[in-house]
């Protein structure tokens, strides 16, 4: 299945833009929400949604869709504005962000957000099961491929270096990981925290064919995502450096605002830096 | 003639992938465990191990499901529900994914191993999940027929899956029945409720208190969730003491929900819970020195009647 917007990297960008302004919009009308989070994923999010993965809104279930996965669950905010942005659902939705019978939780939810392919929220979940999608698809010789999106910090998490042993012993090369590597988590500095440099050769090191990009840049990502190798049986990792907050200058790399979210003057600041 | 519980499964394995059922199989090292080398034979391509990460295992199950498979999954009970609880629970039941978890061995099985290799708190552990199917086959009959009942039937399933070989039970041959009671033996006063494939030991204990004049009940519970709570109440009703036998503990088994039932409608029945001791584990000793400590072999659960039957005059 081809995507259904195919836009370039100059049309993304206006996506992206869009998208954040939803963000912002959206978190601060709901009162809560992980800003940061969902700033530094936007444009990774805007380059597969509408251009790379192979889905389309009007057939959410069709069986032939390429599978996303949001391993940093957290980031449900960017996927729910990305996903308006591209039709999955309308836009009113939004509004409705973490309210007790909203369709949009606190993190995603498959039962209850069309387009989202799977429940996360405790970390370090996605990889096993994208290593899981991406080995039932060889499996049964389907030619969909598996995407998932981790962040940085829930590389600490054991059961992501579990997965990616087994997405390199069987082979999967329809198995595409991108890291948002922004290099801050929930309290501090990544390498502060815990050290998880050198990624890149970590990675190789596990059998992965490993590329890098400027995270917050559509023309690299979409560079890097059509350099991909078909059919060289070694899984994919896209080490994209990001800015989280990106976008808006008072947000942008500040622990501070892995959760929080914009209030009075700040939203129309961070809405004018949009515009 | 007696079968391993193991064995009944993989031959129903072997029958569905011959079928045409998409069923693929994880196993995390544990290919010896499951015995399903016969099926890894006939169906090496449906077969994945992941190699000795019970967290992987999980979410890879999670995500061929998603793929549209069926996937089982099987390894020791105290592996698949202690280091990948979190998946379970997420991956599994939160995620309503179509994976069929198999915990192998469960209980004491692993006897002189220890505690570590206990699972005595698998029942606790899945009652607390929600969205998920919870069973323990009582004999191998019935373990083929539940088996092959999850296979077609959409939606997230625990087995406990005892490790022992038995024979086929007479109550089993009418088929299985999601939520259903098994009545083995109709008796007055006092019933034993027995979980799995304890109730062998409770039927034989039955017979022997029947040559001493002691005629009681045996009702084997196969089904924890769903359960068919009006016919465990009707059931409760009609004697005066129970007696809940488990390789579990105490504590949040099939004894805790039998407690709970008599508490909530208030229906009288005097309880008494047989299984591994609240807050303990079980000693690192043979599985049947086990069974013998906490009077879940035939000789225990005979003189646990025999008191109970003292205080109730069966």
């Amino acid at each position: 299945m081809e995507n259904s917007h195919l836009l370039s990297p100059d049309n993304i960008k206006e996506k992206a833009r869009n998208i954040r302004k939803k963000i912002i919009e959206m978190n601060s009308h709901a009162g809560e929400g992980h800003t940061g989070a969902d700033l530094s994923e936007t444009d990774i999010l805007a380059v597969l949604y509408f251009h790379v993965l192979g889905v389309t809104p009007k057939r959410i279930d069709a069986p032939d869709r390429d599978r996303f996965v949001l391993s940093k669950g957290h980031g449900a905010g960017g996927l729910y504005c990305t996903l308006s942005e591209a039709g999955f659902f309308d836009e009113s939705w939004l509004k409705t962000y973490l309210k007790p019978d909203s369709r949009l939780p606190g993190h995603p939810v498959r039962q209850k957000t069309p387009g989202v392919e799977f429940n996360t929220g405790a970390l370090g979940h996605g990889l096993p099961v994208a290593f899981g999608l991406a080995l039932s698809a060889k499996k049964q010789n389907l030619p969909w491929k598996t995407y998932v999106l981790l962040g940085d910090g829930e590389l600490a998490e054991g059961s992501n270096w579990e997965a990616a042993m087994a997405a390199a012993h069987y082979k999967l090369d329809n198995l595409i990981v991108i890291i948002d590597r922004n290099t801050l988590q929930l309290a501090d500095r990544t390498e502060t925290i815990m050290q998880l440099e050198p990624l890149q050769k970590k990675w190789e090191a596990f059998g992965f064919e490993v590329h890098c990009a400027n995270g917050n840049e559509p023309e690299d990502l979409l560079n890097v995502f059509h350099s991909l190798q078909a059919g060289n049986k070694q899984p994919k990792l896209i080490l994209a450096r990001t800015i989280k907050g990106k976008g808006i200058s008072f947000i942008e790399d500040k622990a501070a605002w892995h959760h929080r979210i914009p209030v009075g003057d700040e939203v129309f600041a961070a809405i004018k830096e949009l515009e | 003639m007696k079968k391993g519980m193991r064995e009944a499964m993989v031959d129903v394995m072997i029958d569905e992938a011959q079928a045409g059922t998409n069923l693929v199989v994880l196993v995390s090292d544990s290919t010896s465990t499951s015995k399903i080398k016969p099926f890894q034979e006939k169906f090496g391509g449906k077969v994945v191990n992941v190699g000795i990460a019970e967290q992987n295992l999980v979410g890879a199950a999670a995500g061929m499901a998603l793929g549209g498979m069926i996937p089982i999954t099987a390894n020791a009970a105290p592996f698949l529900l202690g280091r990948s609880n979190e998946q379970v629970k997420n991956d599994i039941c939160y995620s309503e994914t179509n994976v069929k978890l198999v915990g192998l061995n469960p209980g004491f099985a692993y006897g002189a191993l220890g505690p570590t290799h206990h699972s005595i708190d698998d029942i606790s552990i899945m009652r607390g999940f929600g969205s998920i199917s919870i069973f323990s086959p009582q004999d191998p009959r019935e373990a083929a027929l539940l088996f092959r009942h999850v296979l077609h039937t959409e939606g997230p399933v625990y087995i406990r899956l005892d490790s022992i070989s038995a024979e086929n039970l007479a109550a089993t041959a009418v088929g299985f029945l999601p939520g259903k009671l098994t009545i083995h033996r109709q008796g007055e006063q006092l019933v034993i409720l027995a979980l799995g494939t304890s109730v062998h030991h409770c039927i034989a204990a039955a017979e022997i208190l029947q040559d001493a004049g002691i005629h009681i009940s045996v009702v084997g519970v196969s089904s924890i969730r769903p359960m068919d709570y009006d016919q465990l109440e009707q059931i409760l009703n009609a004697h005066e003491t129970v007696l809940t036998v488990e390789e579990h503990s105490v504590h949040g088994g099939l004894g805790s929900l039998v407690a709970e039932v008599i508490a909530e409608r208030q229906l009288g029945t005097r309880l008494k819970r047989s299984g591994i001791d609240e807050g303990t584990f079980a000693p690192a000793s043979p599985g049947n020195a086990i069974r013998t400590h906490y009077r879940l072999d035939t000789d225990g659960i005979v003189a646990s009647v025999k008191e109970l039957a003292g205080k109730v005059q069966v």
